[in-house]
């Protein structure tokens, strides 16, 4: 647990040299502004600490951080306070990434796991060339094929945004089934994305398993299928399938920026996007920690989990 | 009869000669590559890339960033034999501009693929090697490049280069570099395994018991024994640049003065109802160039696996 210390300050002291690095922060946010004099620029610089040396603005950060304070944005409805803006977008970007990750697990494992079980059958076959093919489209090329397919030529879905602009659009009036509506295309895409790399992995994973001697000492002593696949198979197989699902929830959330431009979706991703071509840092900071946080988290649940899985490894 | 154990003698014949030749290890995985047909359809779709890359000028019908569509009132036409994929809202022929943008492909997925995969060998081969602290302090600087949000960070350090020098610097060159800096982390990690794996071996015990220095045994011993996982590892890698440069140019923080595939979807992002032409086409080279690579990496690793092998 306390190696995850020093690699959240290398992830920070990494975004803060990179933001620090496009130049004077004061200038970019005064940029836009013919009027502004030096000497306001000079005060703006005391008022955010930044004529002090960088290893001294860090160090405020890192306190202000512990303080839950990430700072105000400079472009972004501006002055805002970052966690207000975080907290207003997170939870579009979470709803869309979680559902995305069960549904595809849910689909996966049982796929995988018939892949395995009938190994080159034509069934087995298809399976993973489609998972393989599934691989390597990107992500916003299949969101853009969606969108074409069921947004515009077949009109089943919007295409674009979390709700209707109007309350007269909402499918029965419900502002619930409207989210559903509006979130079924870009959770559809995601789930088939995330789904082919799982896929992949349960079914290796799998029958590297059914080749260890314990399964064929189960066979032996009379046990069914049923019982040697579920009860004595899987549980060892869905070790790597942990691991993996831990680090790619990270990698997701990293890629938020990807699909929530693609659909639109008014998530932390987009609201990345915009902070980054505004190089409003505070946001960027804001994000990046946000989002790093949450990966240490999923690798934290990974190893709790571990242990219920896997009885050899418990976390003392 | 006779005749019958004529053949068998025959082929025993030739099998003595075969093992008197003395077959390589290359051309044993050369053999078992050939009958692999999904990697030689993987190689042959890179192979097709590759000639569009080249020939570029002579296979697009109109020249980069040319506006034929736009003179003669024709922008956002379908696909026709005229304009084979259509052209865009400008007036670009798109078949042009996707031709033109298989160079940026290639350019990134090597160049990006050549930096990550030095780091790595570099950083694998040392920590595997040496052990102890230098082990332990170049593989907690990994772990940090593993967890790291690393398109955000990508996306910040491009952002932040275009805004310190606006006209870009290095252009496609810098993609690939950052690319590259940021994305051989997990390589490094398999290729240490890899290592440690190699180092447990008798021969090395016996190479070590001879008299031969490390420089030697790294090189002359260790390398050539995990060069197997290189080659894989280096096929994937350049498949995963090309896609996450096809991504960093769809969020439009690409190159902005070179004609890439991510842009062109980019552009097409911002009209999917009125020209469907406009991304399906970009699109389906990115897949295809990527899935060549894919099927290429699976296709080396069963031939040239040992362990693999039947």
């Amino acid at each position: 647990m306390l190696y995850l210390i020093p690699l959240f300050l290398g992830i920070l002291i990494i975004v803060f040299v990179a933001s620090r690095i496009a130049g004077d922060p004061v200038q970019l946010m005064t940029g836009q502004n013919p009027r502004i004099t030096p000497e306001a620029k000079q005060i703006l610089r005391e008022y955010y600490g930044l004529d002090q040396p960088l290893y001294y603005q860090f160090f405020i950060f890192l306190a202000q951080l512990l303080q839950g304070n990430l700072g105000n944005s400079y472009a972004i409805r501006g002055g805002t306070a970052v966690t207000t803006l975080i907290g207003d977008y997170a939870w579009l970007t979470f709803e869309l990434q979680l559902s995305a990750l069960i549904f595809s697990l849910l689909i996966a494992i049982p796929i995988g796991i018939l892949s395995a079980k009938k190994q080159y059958s034509k069934l087995d076959m298809s399976v993973t060339t489609t998972s393989l093919v599934g691989t390597c489209i990107p992500v916003f090329y299949m969101g853009i094929i969606a969108i074409i397919i069921f947004g515009y030529f077949l009109g089943w879905f919007p295409a674009s945004g979390a709700h209707s602009i109007l309350e007269d659009r909402y499918p029965f009036g419900s502002y619930i089934l409207d989210g559903l509506w509006h979130m079924f295309l870009p959770a559809a895409v995601l789930t088939f994305a995330t789904l082919a790399p799982v896929v992949l992995l349960v079914r290796s994973s799998m029958l590297e398993v059914l080749r260890q001697d314990y399964i064929l000492a189960a066979r032996a002593s009379g046990l069914s299928e049923r019982t040697v696949i579920y009860k004595h198979a899987l549980r060892n197989a869905l070790i790597p399938v942990v691991t993996y699902v831990g680090l790619y929830f990270g990698a997701m959330l990293a890629g938020a920026p990807i699909t929530e431009t693609v659909f639109n979706w008014p998530g932390v991703g987009r609201l990345f996007v915009e902070a980054t071509t505004k190089l409003d840092f505070p946001v960027i900071m804001g994000v990046t920690v946000f989002i790093t946080i949450m990966t240490l988290v999923a690798n934290l649940i990974t190893d709790i989990t571990y242990g219920y899985i896997d009885p050899r490894i418990r976390i003392e | 009869m006779k005749r019958k154990k004529s053949t068998k003698s025959d082929l025993s014949n030739q099998n003595e000669r075969k093992r008197s030749k003395g077959v390589s290890q290359w051309n044993i995985a050369w053999r078992r590559f050939k009958k692999n047909k999904a990697a030689l359809a993987g190689a042959l779709v890179i192979g097709f890339v590759f000639f569009l890359a080249a020939f570029d000028s002579l296979i697009a019908p109109y020249p980069p960033n040319a506006l034929p569509a736009f003179y003669q009132g024709e922008t956002r036409v379908s696909p026709s034999l005229k304009y084979l994929f259509g052209t865009d809202y400008v007036g670009h022929d798109v078949f042009s501009q996707v031709v033109y943008g298989a160079r940026s492909a290639l350019y990134v997925g090597f160049g990006a693929a050549a930096i990550a995969m030095s780091l790595a060998i570099l950083v694998g081969l040392v920590s595997g090697f040496y052990g102890g602290l230098v082990d332990n302090i170049l593989m907690r600087i990994t772990e940090i490049f593993l967890v790291i949000p690393f398109l955000l960070i990508l996306l910040v350090f491009l952002q932040v280069i275009n805004a310190v020098a606006p006209s870009g610097v290095g252009g496609l060159s810098m993609v690939a570099i950052m690319i590259g800096l940021f994305s051989w982390a997990s390589n490094a990690r398999i290729i240490r395994g890899e290592v440690l794996r190699v180092k447990e071996s008798e021969f090395i015990e016996a190479s070590k018991s001879l008299g031969a220095s490390k420089r030697r045994i790294i090189f002359r011993h260790i390398f050539p024994n995990v060069l197997h996982t290189i080659i894989v590892l280096t096929t994937l890698m350049i498949a995963n640049a090309i896609l996450v440069e096809a991504a960093v140019s769809f969020l439009g923080f690409g190159d902005p003065n070179a004609i890439t595939w991510g842009q062109q979807l980019q552009k097409a992002n911002e009209a999917v109802k009125e020209a469907w032409w406009e991304g399906v086409f970009p699109g389906l080279f990115i897949t295809l160039l990527v899935l060549g690579f894919s099927l290429l990496g699976n296709g080396l690793r069963d031939a040239l696996d040992p362990r693999l092998r039947e």
